[in-house]
């Protein structure tokens, strides 16, 4: 079995590592980058709970090889903010309790990073369409909705 | 994961030479929605893939000699975001609310929706009304074929082991054409349809009578996409009105020919394959003419 050298970006930080060719982007991410945020799901691309963003873009890293992410900026949950200092939707999903089991919440914070990205002013429907690629068995949505609401306005405040 | 090789093209040329010369187990891939899911299920089983994402000279929408081109690289998230996907072509905007959630409108292609030949392809009955061809490409050359001929029956196309396909495109729509898409799954999204419908229809100016209609389902007699011609030719000439709507859908009940599976039954997919034709024709006038037709 053949292997390819990957040459990629993750989280800002150059990589260059040997990859077999049915390595998936989220094998790489998680057992030889050590980035666990990542979760594995559904492994079909159906749950999307593997979300990651490729090139600012929404894409389920259990289906995309990791030879095919070659020159590809990856963004985890690890890159979007430090424990010191969190991204505001981070915060707003803590001020609302909207994680439960958590299992989903990498995700939804990613998928709510490419809605906030380019759409500042998003109304409930956009939120939902935005999200509507991660299942969560726990909360019920609601107070994920609200946080994202809260993060959404919080980040207006802060780009005045 | 079922281990296999990926071959990982450096551009077109090699990827031509070398599917001329590798026949055996070899699948293609772009961004993997449906064939890694596939692989998953053994329902495929690979020796190699070969990556085409580096093909990007494969990714465009372009308005060219009449017709609307779409590169087949290109993803459902960057087909609708072109502009040339305003009004009347919104109904790829119609597909895409329905076709699944952000990160699969991110990776689903345009050609991997036509090459994946199944009954829940959204963009396929879309095509179909439309008219399109599919450009595909070998060491050879290139030919076009009429997308309905293209594909042939579940998972089965006309495109060639040592073939790659290029483009789909359509002609223009006039000023009195438009086309609509409808879907029912079990939600909104995220969802593989059990039924869905795609109507093309061209108004007569004056008199508001159809000079032309075209109706696609995912099924129709069989289990992939195709027109509902009978029920089409009873609709032409016709006005829209609750006589000829109701006549329509006597002749589509008699075209249908639906089986029962996991999803839903034969009856239940009738009686809503008869529901959503309607409404998705009447929207479909709804937009062209800004009346909305009650009946």
């Amino acid at each position: 079995m053949s292997k390819h050298l990957l040459k990629f970006t993750v989280n800002g930080k150059s990589h260059a590592l040997l990859v077999q060719s049915h390595e998936r982007l989220l094998d790489v991410l998680r057992d030889r980058l050590g980035l666990k945020g990542t979760k594995e799901g559904c492994s079909t691309g159906d749950c999307g709970i593997c979300a990651v963003l490729m090139n600012g873009k929404l894409v389920n890293s259990c289906l995309i090889f990791a030879i095919q992410a070659r020159n590809k900026e990856i963004v985890t949950i690890e890159g979007i903010g430090t424990p010191e200092n969190l991204h505001p939707l981070q915060r707003a999903f803590m001020k609302w309790n909207a994680s439960q089991c958590g299992y989903c919440i990498p995700a939804m914070i990613l998928a709510s990073k490419q809605l906030l990205d380019r759409n500042p002013n998003p109304t409930d429907e956009d939120i939902r369409r935005a999200t509507s690629g991660i299942i969560c068995r726990c909360t019920g949505y609601v107070k994920i909705f609200e946080a994202i609401k809260t993060a959404a306005a919080e980040m207006k405040v802060k780009s005045r | 994961m079922r281990r296999f090789d990926m071959f990982v093209p450096e551009n077109v040329g090699d990827l031509l030479q070398y599917l001329d010369t590798h026949q055996t187990g070899v699948y293609l891939i772009a961004n993997g929605t449906d064939l890694v899911n596939r692989i998953q299920r053994k329902q495929v089983k690979p020796k190699t893939l070969v990556d085409l994402t580096g093909l990007q000279e494969f990714n465009y929408v372009r308005k060219e000699n009449g017709r609307i081109k779409i590169g087949a690289l290109t993803t459902v998230s960057e087909l609708i975001a072109s502009p040339l996907m305003d009004s009347p072509y919104d109904v790829f905007r119609e597909v895409a609310m329905k076709f699944g959630g952000p990160s699969i409108i991110n990776m689903a292609t345009i050609g991997g929706n036509i090459c994946s030949a199944s009954s829940s392809e959204d963009l396929l009955p879309v095509l179909l009304v439309l008219e399109a061809d599919v450009k595909v490409r070998s060491i050879n050359g290139e030919r076009t074929v009429p997308i309905e001929e293209f594909v042939k029956g579940k998972r089965t196309t006309g495109l060639r082991s040592n073939e790659i396909l290029v483009e789909t495109s359509f002609p223009e729509l006039s000023a009195n054409s438009i086309c609509s898409f409808e879907k029912v799954g079990m939600r909104n999204s995220l969802i593989i349809a059990f039924v869905n419908c795609a109507v093309y229809l061209e108004l007569e100016k004056q008199s508001k009578a159809l000079n032309d209609v075209r109706i696609a389902f995912n099924r129709v007699t069989g289990k992939i996409p195709q027109r509902a011609r009978q029920t089409e030719k009873t609709l032409k000439g016709q006005k829209l009105n609750e006589q000829s709507l109701t006549n329509a859908a006597t002749t589509l009940r008699n075209e249908l020919k639906l089986t029962s599976d996991f999803r839903v039954s034969e009856e239940y997919r009738m009686d809503v394959a008869c529901a959503i034709f309607k409404r998705t024709l009447l929207r479909a006038a709804q937009k062209l003419t800004g009346e909305k037709i009650i009946v």
